[in-house]
């Protein structure tokens, strides 16, 4: 890749953002820039970046879900309650039940999606009230304490793949939850550039109607892309719950528009079929550092808001205009 | 006749309150260079999506060696495997995606592999760019290319499949003359290897001059099919209109005249584009503007209209010079312009007909209170619905419901709405059925008789002939000659003109 083009791409610029505004954070707070802050903010948003990875996908397809929060909640929810209810105390099971509920719900949606021909926005708006007030009703609305929590998921969100010792002895490192980003990044990165499922997830993003003259199977690729974003909201949803060592059916649900956020900025196009798994990471990078910091430098928690909303409105301006101009050359090429 | 590749037999196709297709037979041998013709709306595409599995006939069978299709409900991978490719007229390409992923999507669909090559999709996508003698890159988005280059990636793809039996449903209509030669070619050298072809196309010339058998449609009824020797141009355009066209030179009144001309361009110039352009045009005039692609004309055209901004020069409307920096200068000035790539363009795809047209005139169908009157707003639409004959049972319709010709004519009918004093129309005709290319025609002299301004450009230098009084002939951005009166000459003569200086510059 040459500089030129290095120059031409979004996440380019978004890259700088982060960086120069991680210096100003440095700048007032010296500690911000030290591995073990760095490690510390991996390990609290490596959850919301698996959640968004699955909001990109459906974006890419042209479509939108909003539903995904209110999965991640059923699914760890239902994990914790069932573990507890049968007595068995471990991390895989947790996971299975979680992405099995994640699968499940995602697989509704698709069908309102694909074969009732739905609006997305619209389904998964409902889904998402849907999924949720079923779980409040059928599962209770208690939270569950440190105290009940089972062991084998205390001890995960406490597991690193990579440890170090202060001076002072005590002991910090690079969470599991990287690892599990990771493997979530590859194994996305790899279905959506490498099988014909994943391009064709593109292809329905950029031109629906084209894609089913091709001989795509619109059906299936957006049942692979509703599940697959499920699938993705359950393995949040456990993430989360071995982070805080806590599980409230109120919490996760309602942070689904600063993801969507965090996508959108991070380049990719809400009319589909255009985006990357980089752009989306620097996205949720410069959210979550936003979030975290802004109390930080002395300003109020609701300035934090209104930074989203500004990014936003940005975010989407300057995808505008570059459609602009590239309309306006598309008109001139002759 | 050869073996018979596809039949169609008794095919019919309802949309609510049209009957796009009645009863429609069609034949196609092996090897054999078929064509479908008829006029805007007569179903011609609603025919080939019923072939493709796009859309289920109310009744009616297609077979393709024999073998029946979409017994079994539609499915478009059901036509490919049988060995169909179609180049829809939209294209159906995928904007957001690179020119050598377009080119090859249908190969890796069909060999239904589950992963993705890219070293074979960046090779296959260069044999096809290489084999119709195109360059272009590879990884260029296809949304960022000229209508042509698009049209040229649309038929690679099709190329690029083993098929056997390939439609073109009017895939040349934004190409040179030198790539549909070049097309022409490789078409006959895939008839020899015994694959048929299915073309479309408004362009009478083509027809005559690559097909083998014609099948025409009128009003969605099959009217005959006939060996292409057999018919003559007259002939073919009774046919498939059900009139004898014919054309008077225009003649200018130059009684319309005033002593400043209405439009004058003055030494613009733009580096690489054009230069020293100089002309005027008078009330009442329809001045044309012909020259090959790239010879300067469009980008003339554009910057009239604030789309492409000159190096210097002046632009009068009236004798007072204006400054045109983007379409709403322009507009405000009174200079419209017809685009010339506008499959689509500027329309509202869901939104009524009748609303489409009067978006330009909005202001005037305003009532007391700034309130917009929806009698008057209905009575502008069904004006221009029946001046331009746009085929549709209702003005409430949406635009996406028409054939790809009346959407053109919705495009036109909205500029022209505008009524402005100069309408710069660039390439009115592209895509229009014969018929309607002279109602077109008609309605354009009848303006300038009135007194507008008309700057026609066009590819077609017997369509400038017939309907322009002056002519201006561009080559390498310059004007070349200027023919004051175009009955003093004849369409060969520029032809030669056009071709000579355009080979001088070349070999220079
Ligand atoms: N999806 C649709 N809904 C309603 N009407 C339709 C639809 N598609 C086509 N039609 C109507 O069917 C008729 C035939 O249209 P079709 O597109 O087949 O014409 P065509 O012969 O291809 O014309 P053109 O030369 O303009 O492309 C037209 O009257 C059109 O308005
Ligand atoms: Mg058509």
């Amino acid at each position: 890749m040459n500089l030129k083009s290095l120059f031409k791409k979004n996440e380019t610029y978004l890259l700088l953002i982060v960086i120069v505004f991680s210096i100003v954070i440095t700048t007032i707070n010296p500690v911000f820039m030290t591995w073990e802050n760095m490690f510390d903010l991996l390990r609290s948003s490596s959850g919301t970046a698996v959640l968004a990875i699955g909001i990109f996908v459906v974006l890419l397809s042209g479509g939108i879900d909003v539903s995904c929060t209110a999965i991640a909640i059923c699914g760890q929810y239902i994990a914790i309650n069932v573990l507890i209810a049968s007595g068995v105390d471990n991390i895989a099971v947790a996971f299975l039940i979680s992405i099995g509920v994640g699968l499940a719900l995602g697989a509704i949606n698709a069908v309102f999606i694909s074969i009732f021909n739905l609006p997305t926005l619209i389904t998964t708006l409902g889904t998402s009230s849907l999924f949720h007030g079923a779980l409040l009703e059928w599962f209770g609305t208690k939270a569950i304490n440190v105290g009940n929590i089972p062991d084998s998921i205390k001890v995960f969100g406490k597991m690193n793949i990579l440890t170090f010792t202060r001076p002072d002895g005590t002991q910090y490192g690079l969470s599991v939850f990287f690892l599990i980003l990771v493997i979530i990044v590859v194994l996305t990165w790899f279905l959506l550039k490498y099988t014909m499922i994943g391009r064709g997830i593109y292809a329905i993003g950029g031109n629906r109607e084209a894609a089913k003259r091709c001989g795509y199977n619109i059906r299936k690729i957006q049942f692979f892309t509703y599940m697959y974003a499920g699938l993705l909201a359950g393995v949040m949803g456990v993430m989360h719950l071995s982070l805080i060592r806590y599980s409230n059916p109120n919490y996760i649900v309602g942070s689904e528009l600063s993801v969507i956020a965090a996508v959108v900025l991070g380049g990719t196009r809400i009319s589909g079929g255009t985006g990357t798994i980089t752009g989306t990471l620097i996205g949720v990078a410069l959210i979550t550092i936003l979030e975290k910091n802004l109390v930080l430098i002395g300003l109020s928690s609701y300035w934090q808001q209104f930074f989203i909303g500004v990014i936003i409105i940005l975010g989407v301006t300057i995808t505008y205009a570059q459609n602009k101009i590239n309309e306006r050359k598309g008109l001139r090429a002759a | 006749m050869a073996e018979v590749f596809l039949e169609a037999k008794g095919v019919s196709k309802t949309f609510v309150g049209v009957k796009a297709l009645d009863n429609v037979d069609l034949t196609i041998g092996k090897g054999e260079i078929h064509c479908l013709i008829g006029e805007n709306g007569s179903g011609k595409s609603t025919l080939i999506k019923v072939i493709g599995g796009v859309y289920r006939a109310d009744s009616g069978s297609v077979k393709i060696e024999g073998r029946e299709l979409h017994e079994h409900g539609m499915q478009t991978i059901e036509t490919i495997r049988a060995g169909v490719q179609i180049i829809y007229q939209d294209l159906s390409l995928f904007p957001n995606l690179t020119v050598a992923e377009n080119i090859s999507i249908n190969q890796m669909l069909e060999s239904n592999q589950q992963t993705v090559n890219w070293k074979t999709i960046q090779e296959s996508a260069r044999k096809a760019l290489d084999e119709i003698g195109e360059e272009i890159d590879l990884n260029e988005r296809v949304e960022n290319l000229s209508m042509a280059k698009k049209q040229i990636i649309a038929i690679s793809r099709a190329l690029t499949q083993n098929a056997k039996l390939i439609i073109m449903d009017e895939a040349t209509s934004a190409i040179t003359k030198e790539e549909v030669d070049h097309l022409f070619s490789i078409i006959m050298k895939l008839k020899e290897r015994g694959i048929s072809i299915l073309f479309v196309s408004h362009k009478l010339s083509e027809v005559f001059e690559i097909s083998e058998n014609i099948t025409i449609l009128k009003d969605g009824k099959q009217i005959g099919v006939y060996p292409t020797s057999e018919l003559d141009n007259d002939k073919l355009v009774y046919l498939m209109t059900g009139r004898e066209l014919e054309y008077a030179p225009y003649i200018y009144n130059k009684k319309l005249a005033e002593e400043t001309p209405l439009l004058s361009v003055e030494g613009l110039n733009k580096e690489r584009q054009f230069h020293d352009i100089n002309f005027n045009l008078q009330k009442g005039e329809i001045l044309g503007i012909t020259g090959l692609i790239g010879s300067g004309r469009t980008e003339v055209a554009q910057a009239l209209f604030g789309l492409n901004k000159p190096d210097s020069g002046t632009i009068k409307m009236h004798g007072k010079a204006v400054d045109i920096k983007k379409p709403e200068d322009a507009i405000n000035n009174g200079i419209a312009l017809l685009p010339e790539e506008r499959h689509g363009q500027g329309l509202f795809e869901e939104q009524s007909i009748g609303d489409n047209i009067v978006i330009t005139i909005l202001k005037s169908l305003l009532v007391k209170l700034g309130l917009l009157s929806q009698f008057k707003r209905k009575k502008a639409g069904d004006n221009w619905i029946e001046k331009l004959s746009i085929k549709t049972p209702t003005g409430d319709n949406p635009v996406n419901s028409l054939s790809g010709g009346n959407q053109q004519r919705v495009v036109l009918a909205k500029w022209l709405a505008t009524e402005p004093d100069v309408f710069i129309l660039d390439g009115p005709t592209i895509g229009i059925d014969i018929g309607s290319k002279h109602t077109i025609h008609e309605i354009i002299r009848d303006l300038a008789e009135k007194g507008m301004g008309i700057i026609m450009i066009s590819d077609e230098i017997q369509e400038i002939l017939d309907n322009c009084n002056r002519v201006l002939l561009m080559s390498n951005g310059r004007i070349i000659k200027e023919v004051e009166d175009s009955t003093t000459t004849t369409a060969d003569e520029l032809f030669d003109i056009v071709t000579r200086s355009y080979e001088e510059e070349a070999g220079a």
